[in-house]
């Protein structure tokens, strides 16, 4: 049992991709896809007086997810350790949860015709290994640990040295990576990468509001339909017929 | 004497008459539409089980939770239960697919499809009367069918417009033929299923619980009703064998079609133009010649 | 995550077994286990050829295919960590626009018409046609374009030859003038890996390097280690790169006014007597020639021409004075902008050790011996006409083998002065895109009357070829071993075959033993395969071979510090006074400035901006534009230019511009970026895009080439570098004929 969680450190971070690229040789990841990307915030101000920040971004395997219960087949699940996994056994690459990200975290592999999307490297972390960004980054800028450890790095990062979560008034699901470094930092990557409210993809609407409704009342209606019948020929007696 | 006429509407028999008619069976369907009919059942049985349990996103989940558990137990994993959904699919389609490419002429023909699916101008008074019948708004007797009544027809037309896309939602989900087609698979899946299941519920009422209908459901099993069942339900296909019978029988016994004393295949046919034709049929309530 | 093999627990247990244990013996240690899936894989320890830094790579292979490549914790160096290019580098190995097999020319030259060939036949008539040469015109008549250790093997070849004319970019398209520089100052070159102490700095002054986005793995990390750990950053770049983004201060200097900042910070430090006198007394000498110097520049003088205020240059040298002697100045890697580069490298040296940072913590620190073992072979011959490109005559300071003049060599063989060049072999050098004057180059392959190109990959020159040959990618070579002495833990790296060579390509080491056998020239490869080469240089080091094939690396106990040097380390400086030489004699005696001076470059015409070029993380130079991973993440290049030039030009961002160089030569279409983060006099690209190497389908054509645009160099008269930011281009819109 652990909540594992991840720390970027922004003023460690060069955004060189090195994570990004152990990360898609580690999983596959098809070419036009990511689990975990590195873009830039800014360059903001006016010159000479400029700043820019990188956003490593990635599956969030958040405390209250949106993409679970966005899923028909509850292939997307999060485990006992807080890693919101995809089973890809069930998965049918409809995408509700692709929408449902807020960080747009997930992609359908043109490959696999499932939903792809970083699980911290789970079957490493099994193993006693680091995942594949956090061991490979040049800068030591990704951290990596177990928040109910009260001796891992991460729980410092976040609860004594005020690590940041990536939230805002309208879309606040407690994300585990957290951004440690100037405040500013963090508020530019919010501002260039503003968070998506969770949708639900045009055919879950129609799903849930008109066909789970009609099929509700058809069989509704004809089990009405039924009972009256029955008691009818219960009441008419037993007319049968002259076999 | 009165010639063998064939009646166009049925008329009232007597006992001994609806007698005879009880003991002969005429055979409705063919063998292979029997063991069909029996594998779809099954087949709709596993589906509807498992499907059902699949749904699981609270905003479109259709079974109780108890029940999703439940069947998720039995088959140890819901991985292991889609797959099953998936195995029992594609099984089911390639059924189908095989019967369609040899079995065609079954169904394709001009004849056949208007005996099970068109509906005529009796098929429209029947639903009507029908439906006032069990809103107990009429007692009005029901119009004369065909081989398969209204009611029927109006379910095989329901079952053959949406089983093709059924399976193909199906198949498109399976294969992954692109995102947004599995996304509008998944919402049509579910909606023709549960349309096809309502009229489903009447079909195994009708079929299994509704007296009168005891005939049509040893069909099911035999391929046989007997003659009397076909006489009073489905009269304009009673009318349609006994006319080809005659003929048959005409041609068969040529000069000696009209000597009675000659056996004939037929066997000893009730006379078909009975008397007191109209106090009998307000008596048993059969259809009057309007 | 108890169960976690930290990499910290790791290094602290090595490092501290090995010194222990003397130095040089490996530690006995258990590989990590390997497993990929369910599946359990094979590690091979080896380094990286995705660029030249050559970090510790471990290969994890199964059923004969490599499945992923990791950092090797191993490598001292390194650590473990691996950047974007060597976590790619299976792309590269399975790359399908690879060379497979030999080729020889079928068509005119140029025209691309190859057929296949087998080795046999193809290593014949390369080994003929040397011979031919040697016999017509004398073996001086072969260029050598090498590059990289890789050629190494190879490189001893053409010498044994007997021919002097070997050049590679490294020196006269990027280190030559830094090098140079610090062996004037302080009697050593700069050498690679550079011996900068980032992670020990109090103040870090990068001037031109963009370190983040030119990601060298272990520079990186010390980079930001050093940060983390408090030190000051000063940045001195005309673009807001992201090393500047991290700056305490960012000097956005006027391109090519280098000289002026740094002169007129050692005005404030010798005029404040901020300078370490200590050092400077114990150890340098010319203070006082360099104090009359510098006291014409203060900042005010320096204000106008670097356009940076003398508020800033005054806080600044202040900076790295509170700071001293932990300033780590980096003598940057690609120095060949202006011309007067050697002099700017001299500046930049003579303000290290002003600073006192040479030898100390926290600024540069001084290599380590290693003693590999030698092999014996028969002497070189001696080439009775020299050297064809003027090194160590016409460039008196580029006099080393190691210091050939790539464009000196394409002139040579250009007009046949000072004899006619028949001959090239490229070896694993780009010389169309790597050399500047492309023009110059092209006309010089039309003399050739024979040109064989060893590749991976086909780059554009191949078109030009006689012969190409496939060489393995370095994930299926032996190479010879990196021998690393700027280190703080000197080592000694294996680079081993993951895997056998793909489809019929083979490492260099067989070519050359097979080429010396059809010369004549096998005393030269006295050792019957790799391995029994690197046995042989091992053993005098106390490391055996399967230690290393093992672990990937061997590092040594250092000596980086002054404090810590001995005698077998040598002079401190080993430069003829064995002082560190302040004021240069070696350049008072060759008639060049002895204490550098500035000389205002040439400013762009009306409507034109500088070109300046640089590094991106994902891609090393040209080569990895190809790479199917590399090139998904960055396709093709962007101009970056100012926000108000573009609005000025009516360019919006993204927009396609083709850039029209001083000259005349018009750019592939490339995207524009309009940002703040640049000057307004200045344009900026990365290298390496817009190649017209038809068979890399991933690169051909995307972006927009440097190279092409840079048709004009400044020649630094001291070694013969060639300074590239001397180009301006003006923005055309894509869309034909306007402007």
């Amino acid at each position: 049992m652990a909540r594992y969680a991840m720390v970027i450190d922004q003023e460690r971070c060069v955004g060189c991709q090195s994570c990004a690229v152990a990360c898609k040789s580690e999983w596959d990841v098809p070419n036009g896809f990511a689990r975990t990307r590195v873009r830039q915030a800014g360059v903001t101000g006016s010159f000479p007086r400029l700043t820019s920040a990188f956003y490593v971004s990635q599956c969030n395997h958040c405390d209250r997810p949106t993409c679970v219960p966005a899923c028909p087949t509850g292939a997307t699940y999060q485990d006992a350790n807080g890693i919101v996994r995809v089973d890809r056994e069930l998965c049918i690459g409809c995408g509700s949860c692709v929408a449902a990200c807020p960080y747009g975290a997930r992609y359908v592999s043109p490959t696999l015709g499932k939903v792809d999307k970083c699980d911290f490297c789970a079957s490493r972390v099994e193993k006693g290994l680091d995942p594949a960004c956090v061991a490979t980054c040049p800068a030591h800028a990704k951290i990596f640990g177990n928040l109910e450890d009260t001796s891992s790095d991460v729980f410092r990062m976040v609860y004594r040295e005020g690590a940041k979560r990536l939230e805002s008034s309208e879309v606040a699901i407690g994300p585990n990576v957290y951004y440690r470094g100037k405040p500013e930092h963090a508020d530019m990557l919010l501002a260039s990468f503003p968070l998506q409210m969770p949708r639900t993809i045009a055919a879950g609407k129609v799903w849930a509001k008109v066909a789970n409704k009609l099929v509700y009342f058809a069989i509704g209606a004809t089990f009405l339909g039924q009972a009256v019948a029955f008691f009818r020929q219960l009441a008419a007696g037993e007319k049968q017929f002259e076999d | 004497m009165q010639a063998h006429a064939i009646p166009e509407f049925p008329l009232p028999l007597s006992p001994d008459q609806a007698e005879a008619m009880a003991q002969r069976q005429i055979k409705k369907h063919h063998v292979a539409i029997v063991l069909l009919h029996w594998f779809n059942a099954i087949v709709w049985m596993l589906e509807l089980s498992t499907g059902s349990a699949l749904i699981v996103a609270p905003a479109y989940r259709f079974m109780p939770w108890w029940y999703l558990s439940m069947m998720a137990g039995i088959f140890g994993s819901r991985a292991n239960m889609l797959r099953f959904h998936i195995a029992v699919g594609l099984l089911w389609i390639i059924v189908f697919l095989v019967y369609a490419i040899f079995g065609f002429r079954n169904y394709l023909h001009q004849e056949v499809l208007r005996r099970e699916i068109a509906l005529d101008h009796d098929d429209f008074d029947w639903l009507r009367i029908r439906l006032l019948r069990l809103l107990g708004r009429s007692q009005a007797a029901l119009p004369k069918q065909g081989v398969y009544n209204a009611g029927q027809k109006m379910f095989a037309l329901l079952v053959y417009s949406a089983v093709p896309f059924i399976m193909i939602t199906g198949l498109i989900m399976t294969f992954h033929l692109g995102t947004a087609l599995v996304a509008w698979s998944m919402v049509l899946h579910f909606l023709l299923v549960g349309m096809v299941v309502s009229g489903l519920m009447i079909h195994v009422y009708m079929g299994a619980v509704f007296p009168e209908e005891r005939q049509a459901f040893y069909s099911m099993i035999t391929g046989m009703v007997n003659e009397l069942y076909a006489y009073r339900h489905h009269f304009k296909w009673w009318r349609e064998i006994r006319i080809n019978e005659e003929a048959w029988r005409q041609e068969w016994m040529g000069e000696y079609s009209q000597d009675k004393t000659l056996p004939s295949h037929t066997g000893d046919r009730a006379p078909l133009v009975p008397e007191n034709a109209e106090a009998d049929a307000r008596n048993s309530g059969e259809g009057v010649p309007s | 995550m108890s169960t976690k093999i930290s990499r910290r627990g790791f290094l602290k247990g090595s490092t501290t077994v090995a010194a222990l244990a003397g130095g040089g013996t490996a530690l006995a240690e258990p590989r990590v286990p390997g497993w990929r899936g369910e599946t359990r894989v094979e590690q091979i320890a080896t380094n990286c050829e995705m660029c030249f830094w050559r970090c510790g790579v471990m290969a994890e292979v199964a059923d004969g295919k490599v499945l992923k490549l990791q950092g090797n914790p191993h490598h001292p160096l390194t650590k473990g960590q691996l950047c974007a290019r060597g976590n790619a580098g299976t792309q590269l190995l399975y790359d399908p626009d690879r060379l497979k097999y030999p080729l020889i020319r079928t068509g005119k030259r140029g025209e691309g018409k190859f057929r296949r060939a087998s080795w046999v036949e193809a290593l014949d008539l390369f080994a003929s046609r040397l011979k031919d040469l040697k016999d017509k015109y004398g073996a001086e008549s072969v260029a050598f374009f090498p590059h990289g250790v890789a050629a190494g093997f190879f490189a001893t070849l053409m010498r044994a030859y007997g021919t002097p004319n070997s050049a590679e970019p490294a020196f006269a398209q990027c280190r030559g003038p830094r090098d140079v520089g610090y062996q004037l100052t302080f009697g050593r070159a700069v050498n690679s890996p550079e011996p900068v102490d980032l992670e020990e700095a109090r103040a870090i002054v990068l001037i031109g390097s963009h370190i983040g986005e030119n990601v060298f793995t272990s520079q990186v990390t010390n980079f930001i280690t050093g940060l983390q750990r408090g030190a000051k950053l000063v940045v001195v770049d005309p673009r807001f790169s992201t090393a500047a983004s991290k700056a305490d201060f960012w000097l956005p200097i006027k391109p090519g006014t280098d000289i002026a900042l740094l002169l007129a910070w050692m005005n404030v430090l010798v005029s404040e007597k901020l300078y370490d006198a200590d050092y400077i007394q114990r150890y340098a000498s010319g203070m006082k020639e360099l104090e009359e110097h510098v006291n014409q520049f203060p900042p005010e003088w320096a204000e106008p021409i670097t356009e940076i205020s003398a508020a800033q240059i005054r806080d600044t040298a202040h900076l790295m004075a509170e700071a001293r002697p932990a300033v780590a100045i980096h003598p940057g890697r690609h120095t060949t902008w202006y011309g007067d580069d050697t002099q700017r490298a001299r500046a930049m040296a003579i303000l290290t050790a002003l600073l006192g940072a040479y030898g100390r913590k926290g600024g540069m620190f001084l290599p380590s011996k290693l003693r590999p073992g030698r092999i014996p072979l028969p002497s070189f011959p001696e080439s009775q006409k020299g050297r064809a490109d003027g090194g160590g005559s016409q460039y008196p300071l580029a006099g080393e083998e190691s210091q050939g003049l790539t464009q000196s060599l394409v002139q040579a063989t250009m007009t046949g002065h000072p004899y006619p060049i028949k001959g090239w072999v490229v070896y694993g050098q780009n010389v169309l895109e790597s050399i500047p004057q492309r023009q110059n180059t092209l006309q010089a392959i039309e003399q050739l009357e024979f040109m064989a190109v060893v590749d991976v990959l086909p780059v554009e020159q191949t078109r030009y070829a006689d012969l190409v040959l496939p060489e393995a990618t370095y994930l299926e070579r032996y190479d010879p071993p990196a021998v690393v002495t700027t280190a703080k833990r000197p080592y000694i790296a294996i680079r081993q075959p993951a895997i056998e060579p793909l489809h019929e390509s083979k490492p260099g080491w067989w070519i050359t033993k097979q080429m010396a056998q059809r010369l004549g020239l096998e005393n030269y490869f006295p050792w019957k395969d790799p391995e029994e080469h690197l046995a042989r240089l091992l053993q005098p080091m106390n490391v055996n071979l399967t230690e290393l094939k093992s672990l990937g690396a061997v590092s040594f106990d250092g000596h980086p510090y002054i404090e810590d040097r001995t005698d077998e380390d040598g002079p401190l400086f080993p430069t003829q006074s064995g002082q560190i030489e302040l004021v240069s004699s070696v350049l008072a005696d060759l008639h060049f400035d002895p204490l550098p001076k500035f000389t205002p470059p040439d400013q762009p015409p009306d409507g034109y901006l500088r070109l300046i070029y640089g590094r991106a993380p994902v891609h090393s130079f040209a080569r990895t534009e190809n790479n199917s991973w590399l090139n998904d993440l960055m396709p093709e290049n962007q101009v970056w230019i100012h926000s108000q030039i573009a609005a000025k030009f009516g360019i919006t961002n993204g927009m396609k511009v083709v850039l029209e160089n001083q000259d005349g030569v018009r750019s592939l279409p490339i995207a524009v970026r309009a940002t703040e983060g640049i000057r307004s006099d200045c344009a900026y690209m990365v290298h390496g895009f817009g190649t017209l190497a038809a068979g890399l389908r991933n690169a051909y054509k995307k972006g927009a080439s440097d190279t092409q645009l840079i048709t004009r160099v400044a020649i630094d008269p001291i070694m013969g570098g060639t300074g590239m930011r001397v180009n301006f281009v003006r923005l055309v819109r894509a869309e034909a004929g306007r402007s």
